[in-house]
């Protein structure tokens, strides 16, 4: 059980790392309108609609042996953690950019434009205005990304091939117990995903508690 | 300070105008105040003086911008102190100065979530101040306080104006704080209409445009009559009044206005001035209801509907009872008269 938790909670840090980094500026970029940003949403927001199974059959495909990938620069993504990762982040992305999105979207621009008047520069304004007003909102996002990542099942099955010791993760791994009918292993490794999901979440949602009230500079009665 | 500016974005806007100690920019909304504001802050681009060319971060101004205008994480110290430069202890000394010279030394630690509106209102005023701006910029600053709020923020502004003696422009919709002013502007489609002392814009306005802006809520449509003894005869739907005024050809269309505080009652007691004699019509009371501490009556004068506004002292003295008849007297001075706006005056003529 341990080897494949460690690398579920390495795959969700991974994952986490990714998403931050390319979501942030996606969800930045998206706040502001242009042509083509509903469609490059919809695009983005695709996994939530999306069987894991389909998701994982075009990767699988795509970072395959025969993809485009190992074609063009011979590398191989399939059955190895990083193409795990490439799934697994792909499969959360909605979570984390929906999060960042609206961290963004809260930013107030006047806010911004008052700083400025204020004889702030772009990295004060960065630094001291966006930086404090955004990052429960990034770190909600990222923990959600975290959350789900930890959880994936289905793409991670598809691209990492369940190989105990290489690729297998704690739900995969619990997968397997159950069908081995080992239900009391099964029952442990549940039981440790399911505390680790709710401390995930209820962090979450503490966070957001505390976003909400350290940007809301209108009425006290909100 | 002479400001001349032209914009093309978000809206086409030229503008010439000057801002004299507290100068009230008013105008309905859509008129551009918020445009012209941005434009001088350097958050909007736009041609002219002065400062254009600077970015906003160069410019000596303090910004207000409408709504919620603090840094919500920062408190009110944190605020003040945002814009100031120095070591930490100076800036810190020099934020709680300006916040005890508006009376918010007590909220320092506060964050703006736990202020009221015009305690926001007053932070962010002393944190436009704390740069030393020639020059404030405030957006609509007792929009949505109340009574004793606005009151507040207007004495900061005045203590920002004499007692630093920043020059403030002001934009904003409430009579209060326009005719408190030392200066006013009125904006309207993009264009200054007018400027000058509150007191001749609000009593002497030049156009129906601005008097419609500033309280005359009796304009009546009209025709010149005749010039006669240095007066000027209109014939109006409630028959002819006569004024002080410049000759104009007869026959032209011209709007008759007064505020509705201007218009008087005749008291029956009394002797009546007999050169008043040609501006006095009797009228039913349509309506005579409490306004505050203010009596307004509806008057209805022969085709006319006249809207009136007594303190309460002249009413105790009249006694005005709905549904009776009474003299009133539109005093020559109080008249204003205005050229019809091209849309209305064809049907304000053909309605005479």
């Amino acid at each position: 059980m341990i080897p494949a938790l460690l690398l579920s909670l390495k795959l969700a840090l991974a994952s986490a790392g990714l998403l931050l980094l390319t979501g942030t500026p996606l969800a930045y970029l998206l706040g502001r309108p242009f042509p083509g940003r509903r469609f490059l949403e919809s695009v983005l927001l695709l996994p939530l609609a999306l069987p894991p199974t389909v998701l994982g059959f075009y990767l699988l495909v795509g970072l395959g042996p025969e993809g485009p990938l190992a074609r063009t620069l011979g590398i191989s993504l399939a059955f190895s953690f990083p193409g795990m990762v490439i799934g697994a982040t792909l499969f959360s992305f909605p979570f984390a950019f929906t999060a960042y999105r609206e961290a963004f979207r809260a930013l107030d621009p006047e806010l911004l434009a008052t700083a400025r008047t204020l004889g702030a520069g772009p990295g004060r304004r960065f630094f001291r205005i966006v930086l404090p007003l955004v990052w429960p909102g990034l770190l909600s996002g990222t923990l959600l990304g975290f959350a789900h990542a930890l959880g994936e099942f289905g793409v991670v099955l598809m691209v990492g091939g369940n190989i105990p010791g290489k690729t297998q993760v704690a739900s995969t791994y619990i997968y397997d117990l159950v069908e081995g009918l080992d239900f009391a292993a099964a029952g442990r490794a549940s039981l440790a995903l399911l505390l680790i999901a709710f401390a995930l979440i209820f962090t979450v949602r503490s966070l957001e508690e505390r976003w909400k009230l350290s940007t809301a500079s209108g009425d006290r009665s909100s | 300070m002479e400001v001349v500016y032209r914009i093309r974005r978000p809206i086409v806007l030229a503008v010439r105008f000057q801002i004299q100690g507290f100068t009230a920019l008013l105008g309905p909304s859509g008129a551009g105040k918020t445009t012209v504001l941005k434009a001088l802050a350097g958050l909007l681009p736009g041609e002219g003086t002065p400062y254009a060319g600077l970015l906003p971060e160069r410019r000596p101004i303090g910004y207000l911008p409408q709504g919620h205008v603090l840094f919500p994480h920062l408190t009110a110290l944190g605020n003040v102190e945002f814009g100031l430069t120095g070591t930490a202890r100076e800036r810190r000394e020099r934020a709680l100065a300006l916040l005890e010279r508006f009376g918010l030394a007590a909220k320092a630690g506060r964050y703006p979530h736990q202020l009221s509106g015009g305690e926001r209102q007053r932070v962010a005023l002393a944190r436009a101040l704390a740069r030393e701006p020639e020059l404030l910029l405030l957006d609509e600053p007792t929009a949505n306080l109340d009574a004793p709020a606005r009151r507040g923020v207007l004495d900061a502004i005045l203590e920002a104006t004499e007692a630093f003696g920043v020059r403030a422009l002001v934009a904003t919709h409430d009579p209060e704080l326009a005719q408190a002013a030392d200066h006013v502007v009125v904006l309207h489609q993009g264009r200054v209409l007018e400027e000058g002392d509150p007191l001749t814009v609000y009593t002497r306005p030049k156009s129906l445009a601005v008097a419609r802006l500033t309280g005359f809520e009796n304009l009546f449509p009209g025709q010149v009559k005749e010039h006669r003894g240095g007066s000027l005869w209109v014939e109006t739907a409630a028959g002819r009044f006569y004024l002080p005024h410049p000759p104009l050809p007869p026959g032209s269309p011209v709007v008759l206005g007064i505020r509705p505080e201007e218009v008087l009652f005749v008291r029956e007691d009394r002797p009546l001035d007999p050169t008043l004699a040609p501006n006095v019509r009797p009228g039913q009371l349509l309506r005579v209801r409490p306004r505050g501490a203010q009596v307004a009556v509806r008057v209805a004068l022969r085709g006319l509907s006249l809207r009136v506004l007594l303190p309460r002292h002249v009413q105790d003295r009249l006694r005005l009872r709905q549904g009776e008849t009474r003299r009133v007297v539109l005093k020559p001075r109080y008249l204003q008269l205005f050229l019809p706006e091209e849309e209305d005056s064809p049907s304000s003529l053909s309605s005479s």
